[in-house]
């Protein structure tokens, strides 16, 4: 079993998405042996209200439930947020969210932020943080939106300590307070390996030996990326089949879990 | 031997075969649809797998570490071992010095390095003589003297010139005359590079490949240079200039995407350090594996042939 915490359906705005519909998307996981997947709306990153990239994801995944698990994108500081987290949750049964400060224009730690976060965190959801959509390198000449910086995130996980947080798209957290063992956060952040290495400098090893193998999750970023490389990362780690069936599946299941 | 955690030759090509099968038989909608359907339709008749008989897997594009850092070797030994782990069989190494622009002296001794370690990893290290062109004469000697007496394959050329700048065309053509391939650094992006002013890209690597059609070149790490479709599409006509499949970037497309417009014969695998997402994005790919095999290692081979 191997669940996916890093998916999408939909357009991106800046390049050509292909397997970008329910049905390929599914295709794709039944080639790579991917059971389920976390899929968020990539329409939603640059439309100005995101509620209508989660309608399309809700639409999308109806008759995929068992397998394509729908993420809201909700923007804060747009109107109507309240209304749309409510939507999302009881009528799209939507099990988290993601959220693009940077893309949206917000700051994690505004007010209407932490209200959403504590939202959601009060209906059982799952809170995921992309730190970047695509390499900075090939941004486009329309828009130039930083990565999350980490010490952004260190904050939030800080405010909201009884939420749980999934951290997509991310590196160098080793080199922070979120990849520390004594680093004085709460465990209430997962980090997802698909700009890990898993050779070489070993990030994800490292993580598993720091923060502990209950706190590392797949994730590919399909189908923005190749899943392949994530998936190799879990062939070449040098850990044990607990370890892996932990990152593979069990750590994201047991966050789909309700709560109560 | 216990092989857990090791990727067999096979498995970077049996995944596209899987792939061919899978979708035998069905329309494919895709971006490529033409060709792409053809290449999947190959590869579901392949029912071996593998693809006939596997060359060696090149990385194009690998560094080993500077002696500054005290632990260098571990650090090379550890890159030997990823490369065992993924099934690569040779790698093409340079040393940059740690400050840019190179002297004269600080590339002789990265070569040096180098040199060292091809004895080190018989069979696994082959080098590339590093040179900052700004040192014409320093660079020509130390080209000549890497190739001829050390057995470098290749030249590595970084950012201290654009490619297209006078300075380097003397480079290029002890590199013809030495049959010898040039792997530059490049990348393009829509904002200015940090600290990277005569960065060349696949524009300025084609206009190169123009000016001298007997070179052979190869324009660094697509998935690490910025707006890659940009550089592929900057590359189709220069038709001796290769593109290196290496860097972190691993966007789902782009080496299709490259096959489709260059041609599986200019596209050559690397990692750059980044291990699995250079054979991971290989792998990914709809390809044939005869295509990936060629990617993999048979279109760095034929380079490193021209030398006899």
């Amino acid at each position: 079993m191997i669940i996916d915490t890093n998916a999408y359906l939909g357009f991106f705005a800046f390049r050509q998405l292909r397997h970008n519909t329910a049905e390929g998307l599914l295709r794709l996981m039944d080639e790579k042996g991917i059971d389920r997947a976390m899929v968020s709306s990539a329409s939603a990153i640059t439309y100005r209200d995101a509620q209508a990239g989660n309608e399309e994801v809700a639409a999308a995944v109806d008759s995929h439930r068992d397998r394509l698990i729908p993420f809201a994108v909700i923007n804060p500081a747009y109107a109507g947020w309240k209304d749309d987290l409510k939507i999302c949750h009881e009528q799209f049964g939507m099990k988290g969210l993601r959220l693009y400060p940077k893309w949206h224009n917000y700051a994690l730690s505004d007010r209407p932020c932490l209200d959403l976060i504590h939202e959601a965190t009060g209906r059982g959801m799952v809170v995921s943080v992309p730190i970047r959509v695509e390499d900075y390198r090939q941004r486009s000449w329309l828009v130039d939106v930083p990565d999350v910086p980490l010490d952004e995130i260190v904050a939030l996980v800080r405010a909201c300590p009884k939420a749980r947080f999934i951290l997509l798209n991310g590196i160098g957290y080793t080199r922070t307070l979120l990849g520390q063992k004594n680093g004085g956060l709460p465990a209430n952040y997962w980090i997802e390996i698909s700009r890990l290495t898993a050779l070489l400098a070993n990030e994800v090893g490292e993580l598993v030996s720091r923060l502990g193998a209950d706190r590392v999750v797949f994730g590919s970023g399909m189908p923005f990326k190749y899943p392949d490389p994530s998936l190799l990362k879990l062939e070449v780690l040098d850990a044990p089949p607990e370890v892996k069936q932990k990152i593979r599946s069990a750590n994201a299941a047991r966050l789909l879990q309700p709560q109560r | 031997m216990d092989t857990t955690g090791f990727v067999t030759r096979r498995s970077f090509l049996g995944t596209s075969a899987a792939v061919g099968l899978a979708l035998a038989g069905r329309r494919y909608v895709s971006s490529s649809a033409g060709r792409l359907e053809a290449a999947e339709a190959e590869a579901a008749a392949d029912s071996s797998g593998a693809g006939g008989k596997a060359g060696p897997v090149i990385d194009c594009h690998a560094h080993l570490t500077h002696h500054s850092r005290k632990d260098y070797q571990e650090r090379d030994r550890k890159l030997i071992e990823a490369a065992d782990k993924l099934g690569i069989d040779q790698l093409c190494c340079s040393i940059l010095t740690p400050r840019r622009p190179a002297t004269a002296d600080g590339f002789r001794q990265c070569n040096l390095w180098v040199a060292e370690a091809m004895k080190r990893f018989k069979g696994r290290v082959l080098g590339y003589c590093y040179v900052n062109p700004g040192y014409t004469r320093e660079a020509l000697e130390e080209i000549r003297r890497c190739v001829e007496e050390r057995g470098f394959i290749g030249i590595k050329l970084y950012n201290e010139y654009r490619c297209t700048e006078p300075v380097v065309f003397p480079v290029v053509e002890l590199a013809i005359e030495l049959r010898v391939p040039i792997l530059h650094h490049a990348g393009h992006g829509h904002y200015p590079f940090p600290n990277q002013p005569r960065i060349s890209d696949g524009g300025d690597l084609a206009e190169l490949g123009r000016r001298y059609p007997e070179a052979r070149l190869i324009c660094a790490h697509i998935g690490g240079g910025g707006d890659w479709e940009w550089t592929i599409k900057a590359l189709r006509h220069g038709d001796n200039v290769f593109l290196d499949t290496s860097g972190s970037v691993v966007d789902e497309g782009m080496i299709e995407l490259a096959a489709r417009v260059l041609g599986v014969a200019r596209l050559v695998f690397g990692c750059d350090m980044s291990m699995t997402a250079g054979v991971g994005k290989i792998r990914g790919a709809r390809l044939t594996p005869e295509a990936k095999q060629k990617i993999l290692g048979g279109n760095m081979r034929r380079l490193l042939e021209m030398r006899g």
